[in-house]
């Protein structure tokens, strides 16, 4: 295995979209949302539609810009319909996402079916190639970062009402705190961050980290502030373990098994995806042994 | 200090030692590699990044694939956004000194098919339009290498005769298709350009993207067309599954018309290493052939 410049930028990227994607991930998982970023990923498709209809081209401009209103509505729709339609919060946005997503079959199907206009090809990148850049340091790490540093922001400034909204929506009434205003911020923020994540890493490293470091928090603190910090530590460890198992472990592994010498490293992005759910089921195994020798109810592993 | 020295002295001599060993050459599609392979000939190392039977549309480059397109001398690719997001990372390694070329950039922009304003991509299925390329090629190669130049144009007059007698082959043999059976049935829209050469009317299933799926109006539409003019056989494509013509089998069984499956044709992606149709010439005329035997002509 060789280490060059392309893995240490490949990784940072990696883990400041896992951290960046973590933060929302952990207030969503508290209001039983967690399934919004994969909602998105669909949901983007009448946007691109749209985008290709109104400009007449598959640049990354248009395309982005039909993708992030795509995602802006399905954040919103999806909230209206949780609280008019008295539904379950799953079932809003899956009733959305199915929706849009055969409007945008159906507007491809009209006006577009000449071009190649699936998400795969127009809109998501890939993070091993985001990091290459004329610049010294890489467009995407100043934009992770930015990103990070929002959300870490409003997380911190809207710390309390996130957390009441999330818990007690009553309680939080009665306080004066705007517990759908909150709710609101939170999925359009989520739709931001997703989709602009999307446009330059793809979508399945953004859909795992929005579930996977919260879910894995849960099993390690038992406060709010602690879920969202160890979330953090999951993503950022996450990225580390998945590229080093896409470049070294998973192809020495695999040719020793098979023989072949030239299978080459495996996608990053699938593997930090992958790792994420190893660390998962490694503290879920982890906080049962815990519990079956303390012999008490749910406790924590640490 | 010393050691300094001796690894700049190492450095140097791999340096010399891979001048020696020709252009470093890394090409998307191996459609793309083998047209550069010819015109290269032993001047040049060539790879591509997308192995046999993988959907250019779906590639998903991996951490290896991007160190070897940085290290590269020349990178080609296919262009017309076969590629799709690729183009623009190709156009950011062209701003770090990594000469980049799209092959498809000297074909003649009449040639191209189009729809709308959509430039049909799959241009090397049709070998008149495909020499087009030969062009970019020829000239990129000759500014990498130039004490090659001679051997680049030798070659390129070469493989140009030679994609200019495919194409007449490739005419022969479907005109003995009989002329109310020259009907191409497959499941993706990629073989215009092909169906244009060999004087075939091309029917796809579904439309251009890999993505998009057939719905019952577009197999009730073929299935039409094949009972009304007994047509006898449709294909299916390598990088494609095969359920979507299944249907429209099935579709003509039931209404009292067979139609068999007429095998399996090469469209987005080049046969295994080792194997005729892992070169474009084999592949065309590997389609060619099982079209035209499976639409009741005689090819040779």
């Amino acid at each position: 295995m060789i280490w060059t410049e392309l893995d240490t930028w490949i990784v940072l990227t990696g883990a400041l979209t896992a951290m960046a994607c973590a933060v929302p991930g952990v207030f969503l998982l508290l209001n039983k949302q967690s399934m919004l970023g994969d909602a998105i990923s669909h949901a983007v498709l009448p946007g691109l539609a749209i985008g290709f209809l109104v400009s007449g081209s598959r640049d990354s401009f248009p395309m982005l810009l039909g993708a992030v209103l795509a995602g802006l509505f399905t954040a919103v729709v999806s909230g209206v319909i949780e609280r008019r339609g008295r539904v379950e919060t799953g079932a809003s946005l899956g009733v959305v996402f199915c929706s849009l997503f055969a409007l945008g079959l159906i507007l491809i199907r009209i006006a577009a079916d000449h071009v190649d206009l699936d998400p795969g090809c127009v809109l998501y990148g890939a993070l091993e190639l985001a990091v290459i850049d004329s610049a010294a340091v890489p467009r995407i790490v100043w934009q992770s970062t930015a990103i990070l540093l929002l959300n870490l922001t409003l997380a911190a400034v809207f710390f309390k009402e996130l957390q009441v909204a999330a818990f007690d929506p009553r309680f939080a009434k009665a306080s004066g705190i705007p517990s759908g205003g909150i709710h609101h911020g939170l999925t359009v923020v989520t739709a931001l961050t997703t989709v602009v994540a999307f446009e330059s890493v793809g979508s399945i490293l953004v859909i795992a980290m929005l579930i996977v470091p919260g879910a894995s928090a849960m099993l390690l603190s038992r406060s709010v502030a602690g879920v969202l910090f160890w979330s953090l530590v999951v993503a950022l460890a996450s990225a580390l373990a998945g590229h080093l198992l896409a470049i070294s472990v998973a192809p020495e592994w695999l040719g020793w098994l098979t023989g072949r010498q030239d299978l080459g490293s495996l996608n990053s992005a699938g593997m930090m995806a992958a790792s994420a759910g190893l660390i998962f089921f490694s503290l879920l195994a982890a906080s049962h042994f815990a519990r079956s020798i303390s012999g008490r109810g749910r406790a924590s592993v640490l | 200090m010393r050691f300094f020295v001796c690894a700049a002295a190492v450095c140097l001599l791999l340096m010399v030692g891979s001048a020696r060993a020709g252009l470093d050459v890394v090409c998307t599609t191996g459609m793309v590699a083998d047209l550069v392979r010819e015109v290269a000939g032993d001047r040049a190392k060539v790879t591509a990044l997308i192995s046999d039977g993988v959907d250019p549309h779906l590639y998903k480059p991996t951490r290896d694939d991007v160190a070897k397109l940085l290290k590269a001398d020349v990178i080609f690719y296919s262009g017309l956004h076969l590629e799709g997001r690729m183009e623009a990372s190709f156009e950011k390694m062209r701003q770090r000194g990594i000469k980049v070329c799209a092959v498809t950039s000297s074909i003649p922009e009449e040639q191209l098919l189009k729809e709308g304003d959509a430039e049909d991509p799959h241009v090397w299925m049709d070998p008149l339009v495909w020499a087009g390329c030969i062009g970019a090629v020829e000239a990129t190669l000759s500014q990498a290498d130039s004490q090659g130049g001679a051997t680049f144009k030798d070659n390129a007059t070469r493989i140009k005769a030679r994609l200019e007698a495919l194409s007449e082959w490739i005419r022969t043999a479907a005109a003995t298709i009989p002329p109310e059976k020259r009907v191409l049935i497959t499941a993706h829209d990629a073989f215009q350009y092909f169906g244009h050469s060999a004087g075939i009317e091309v029917m796809g299933l579904q439309g251009l993207s890999t993505e998009s799926e057939a719905g019952v109006a577009d197999i009730n539409r073929i299935v039409d067309e094949i009972v009304k003019r007994q047509i006898p056989a449709v294909f299916f494509e390598s990088t494609l599954s095969e359920k979507n013509i299944r249907a429209v089998i099935e579709g003509a069984a039931a209404r009292g018309h067979t139609v068999n499956l007429g095998g399996m044709l090469y469209s987005d992606s080049l046969g295994a290493a080792g194997t005729p149709e892992a070169t474009c010439e084999g592949m065309l005329k590997h389609n060619t052939r099982t079209i035209t035997n499976a639409l009741g002509g005689n090819a040779p």
